[in-house]
């Protein structure tokens, strides 16, 4: 079976810095797939480049088993692989039904079936109540669910998490977790980009760690954990809590 | 019946407005279209710029294409205006296409589309003052026939009245269709944040060109209206910064984003500028801009969502109703 | 019409003058821009006011136009200044596009209150300067546009030194790069913001004063002047202090050069159309070096 992505000696240099370099991995359908590294490590450039968002240096990518190096954004979103930024991206003078509404546009053509699937992922997501609420006027916890809501919305067969765990409480994160792990478990794809390792090892089936751009390891939670080359990444890194 | 009922309240109100001109004086209708003439154009403006956010400082150009246009086919091919104006619709779409994909493509924002769309207006009018078949600085003269339908010529003003009343209620109505429309909320998505709306499956570059194509069509008839009633296009009258400026001054001080801002905007500014034109213009010439002018600081100043926005939020402070349409935003900049 | 050598030499110089007074204008604006990221929409106008005022001073009061800058630079100075306060700090946080909308109210504003007061006539003085040219190699320069040509300068070399070596300079410098960091050096950003509005607007009573001996007024005098400034301010990159400079020269000798080979007022069109492909394709400017 081809996997859902693939990515094949993926490339970003920044004038002179190699943000990513040489990046090769994949993901399968069904999967929870973690990519780590400590911080700069490249790992937000990585979604920019699979997202559309950024042109690889070099490298492909491939999506469902088609070529899809150099799709912008919103192309990559429509053929199923959506992301959500790291820093919470709301639209602040519209309603944060109105947000998700804008994502449920990509697979429902009229008003009615958006807003009703809009209300539907509200409720997933555990802000239905703050339907009507102003993007400006949420809380941090009600604008990392709504940046959620904002991609399941697009109804996507391969979900980006951009550190959603950060600036969160244990409780939060749990709910977050939680929230990943039906959905996942309704079929869902994931690959989740976490600072936090405790969170990554609760989480992912297979992990990629980075570090300078690079790949130094990959494998089960369990794995990873042991790995001298990550453990050597990390160490000195307040947040390392293994 | 249930989805139309949105269109409902404009039909109503401008159907109102129409018995209107069976009460008033000959002047108190012209006062009216010119109250229609720029509540279209900045309608017509809104679209780019309030929902879309595209702040364009030179809709003249459109305004221009299509006064020139439909009256240069009058003149020279007998050309009806009623056609002339689709001509002229269609000049325009090439142009703000063209402007959208240059501008658009090349990441220009904020300020420096601003000033790019200024700078386009203000070469159309060189183009235009040293074009000899469009009368050069000159311009050129809707030849008169008297009452005329076909030509969209009448000696009276009623039938330009109920003209500019039907063109401005589609506007509204093409307005009120964003409101609730894939398409108007993704103008706002773009408006609000360019790179979330991308990531959310929004092809940001097609948006923001396809509402600089529709704004600029629909400006474009407006400047066919304002040629057949003026009877004159002139290079500064069409595409100079003052028209550029007056179209975006009523959607801004009316509400920008909102369906029914600009309307409100040139309701109430359009007969003070008029009166003070009249009362003050031959001692006072440009008594009426210097109007506008403090109108805009101070809108600026202390209610920059307008006169609509600032309703809104007194009605939702008094009532604390949630706020089902889409609300007006602040302008965005974003250049740099 | 004849393109010959004199022609082209003629224009050159004439375009070299006249450039030297739109890089002095164009300065101010990119100093305002620079600092506190303000498009002034209004500075075409506030170099109206400075035309008029250096008329007033000339026809009623007999004084000699270079003399008048001694007036109209503090002049300018105290208007910019007080528009500051009254208008633009209130909305230094709001975005862009409503401080442009409130610039553009304020150039209306200006605009019409000198059409009301002063009527559309063109005005222009006559003075002990005016008539006297020299002739060399067969081009003919004015005194008062060889006057103009260096007095920019000179002004141009002054407030570059101000901004180098006074702490006045090193305040506006720092506030401009990163207002953050400046407020913890202890820089006041707002008063710094205030003196380099006051400062980009001093810039456009000198030019005032050395253009009017040549040059006209009238209440939509800005209207085109300003939008020079706008071309030429994007020429040498926003905020670019020796950007706009070379960007001045560079539109002055667009203007005439064209004005010499072009028809009419096409050459306009040229001057417009310097400045689109400009935005689109260098809108960083021709000196600084793109960022990616
Ligand atoms: N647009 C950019 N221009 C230049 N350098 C960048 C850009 N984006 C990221 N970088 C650099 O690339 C490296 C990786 O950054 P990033 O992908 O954000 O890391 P992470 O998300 O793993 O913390 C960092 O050194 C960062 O400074
Ligand atoms: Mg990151």
């Amino acid at each position: 079976m081809t996997p859902l992505l693939e990515v094949k000696n993926l490339t970003r240099v920044f004038g002179g810095l190699t943000a990513v370099g040489d990046l090769t991995f994949h993901v399968d359908s069904g999967e929870i797939v973690g990519l780590i590294g400590p911080n700069g490590a490249g790992k937000t450039t990585c979604f920019n480049l699979l997202a559309g968002a950024l042109r690889p240096t070099s490298g492909s990518v491939f999506f469902k088993g088609k070529d899809v190096t150099g799709r912008k954004s919103h192309q990559m979103c429509k053929l199923g692989l959506t992301r959500t930024f790291q820093v919470v991206q709301p639209f602040p003078d519209i309603t944060a039904l109105e947000n998700v509404m804008i994502g449920a546009f990509v697979r429902h053509g009229s008003t009615g079936a958006a807003e009703a699937k809009a209300r539907e992922v509200l409720d997933v997501v555990g802000i239905g109540h703050k339907a009507d609420v102003l993007g400006r006027d949420l809380t941090l916890m009600e604008l990392k669910r709504l940046e959620i809501g904002k991609g399941l919305a697009t109804e996507p067969d391969l979900l980006l998490l951009d550190e959603v765990a950060a600036g969160l409480t244990p409780v939060e994160i749990d709910d977050i977790l939680a929230l990943v792990r039906r959905l996942n478990s309704e079929g869902m794809t994931f690959l989740v980009v976490e600072h936090v390792m405790k969170v990554i090892m609760n989480l992912s089936h297979r992990i990629v760690v980075l570090n300078f751009g690079s790949q130094i390891a990959e494998g089960t939670p369990a794995e990873i954990s042991k790995n001298p080359a990550v453990l050597d990444a990390y160490l000195g890194e307040e947040e390392y809590v293994a | 019946m249930r989805r139309y009922r949105e269109f409902l309240i404009p039909v109503v109100v401008f159907g109102l407005a129409g018995f209107l001109p069976l009460f008033l004086k000959t002047y108190y209708v012209h006062i009216g279209i010119l109250i229609l003439i720029w509540a279209y154009l900045a309608t017509s403006w809104n679209i780019l710029g309030g929902y879309a956010g595209q702040h364009s400082l030179g809709h003249g150009l459109y305004m221009g294409i299509g006064a020139y246009a439909s009256t240069y086919l009058a003149l020279n091919f007998g050309l009806t205006p009623w056609v002339g104006m689709f001509v002229g619709m269609a000049f325009a779409a090439a142009a703000g296409w063209f402007v959208g994909y240059a501008t658009f493509r090349y990441g220009l924002k904020g300020a420096y589309f601003a000033l790019v769309t200024i700078a386009l207006a203000e070469a159309a009018v060189y183009v235009v003052s040293n074009w000899k078949a469009m009368g050069g600085a000159a311009g050129l003269e809707v030849k008169y026939l008297g009452t005329n339908p076909f030509m969209m010529q009448f000696d009276g003003k009623l039938p330009y009245f109920y003209i500019i009343l039907v063109m401005t209620l589609l506007a509204v109505l093409t307005a009120q269709w964003l409101n609730r429309r894939r398409f108007g909320y993704r103008l706002i998505a773009v408006r609000e944040n360019e790179e979330a709306a991308e990531a959310m499956g929004v092809n940001t570059l097609g948006t923001k060109i396809n509402a600089n194509v529709l704004s600029a069509v629909m400006t474009a008839a407006g400047g066919t209206f304002f040629a057949q009633y003026f009877t004159y296009v002139g290079p500064r009258v069409v595409f100079g910064e003052m028209v550029s400026v007056q179209i975006l001054l009523f959607a801004i001080i009316g509400g920008l984003g909102t369906v029914w801002g600009p309307l409100v905007g040139a309701v109430i500014l359009v007969p003070v500028a008029e009166i003070a034109r009249a009362e003050l213009g031959t001692q006072f010439q440009g008594a009426h801009l210097l109007l506008y002018g403090g109108v805009l600081v101070f809108t600026m100043l202390f209610m920059p969502k307008g006169i609509v926005g600032l309703v809104k939020s007194v009605r939702s402070r008094i009532w604390k109703t949630p706020d089902d349409s889409v609300s007006a935003p602040a302008p965005e900049g974003g250049a740099s | 019409m004849t393109f010959s050598l004199s022609v082209i030499l003629q224009a050159i110089a004439s375009g070299l003058m006249i450039g030297g007074v739109f890089a002095l204008i164009s300065i101010g604006l990119t100093l305002i821009w620079g600092v506190m990221k303000i498009i002034n929409f209004a500075h075409g106008e506030f170099l109206m006011i400075g035309l008029y005022l250096t008329y007033f001073l000339v026809t009623q009061f007999g004084m000699d136009p270079y003399l008048t800058i001694l007036i109209t630079t503090p002049a300018l100075f105290f208007i910019g200044i007080g528009i500051f306060q009254v208008s633009i700090k209130p909305i230094l946080k709001h975005p862009q596009m409503n401080q442009i909308m409130l610039t553009l109210g304020i150039s209306l504003i200006l605009q019409n209150l000198a059409l009301v007061l002063f009527k559309a006539d063109v005005l222009s003085v006559r003075t002990r300067y005016t008539g006297i040219n020299y002739t060399v190699g067969g081009v003919v320069v004015t005194l008062t546009e060889l006057i103009a040509f260096f007095g920019s300068i000179i002004a141009t070399l002054a407030l570059y030194y101000i901004l180098k070596t006074t702490d006045i300079g090193r305040w506006i410098r720092a506030a401009a790069q990163n207002p953050t960091a400046a407020i913890l050096q202890g820089v006041d950003v707002r008063f710094t913001y205030l003196l380099a509005f006051g400062m980009g607007s001093a810039c456009l009573g000198i030019a005032a004063s050395l253009l009017l001996p040549f040059y006209y007024t009238s209440p939509t005098v800005g209207l085109f002047l300003g939008l020079i400034a706008f071309v030429v301010v994007v020429l040498g990159g926003m905020g670019n202090f020796l950007g706009a400079f070379v960007g001045g020269l560079i539109i002055g000798l667009t203007e005439s050069l064209g004005a010499a080979i072009m028809p009419g007022s096409l050459s306009r069109v040229l001057t417009f159309g310097i400045f689109v492909l400009f935005l689109l394709f260098r809108p960083q400017g021709i000196l600084s070096k793109r960022q990616s």
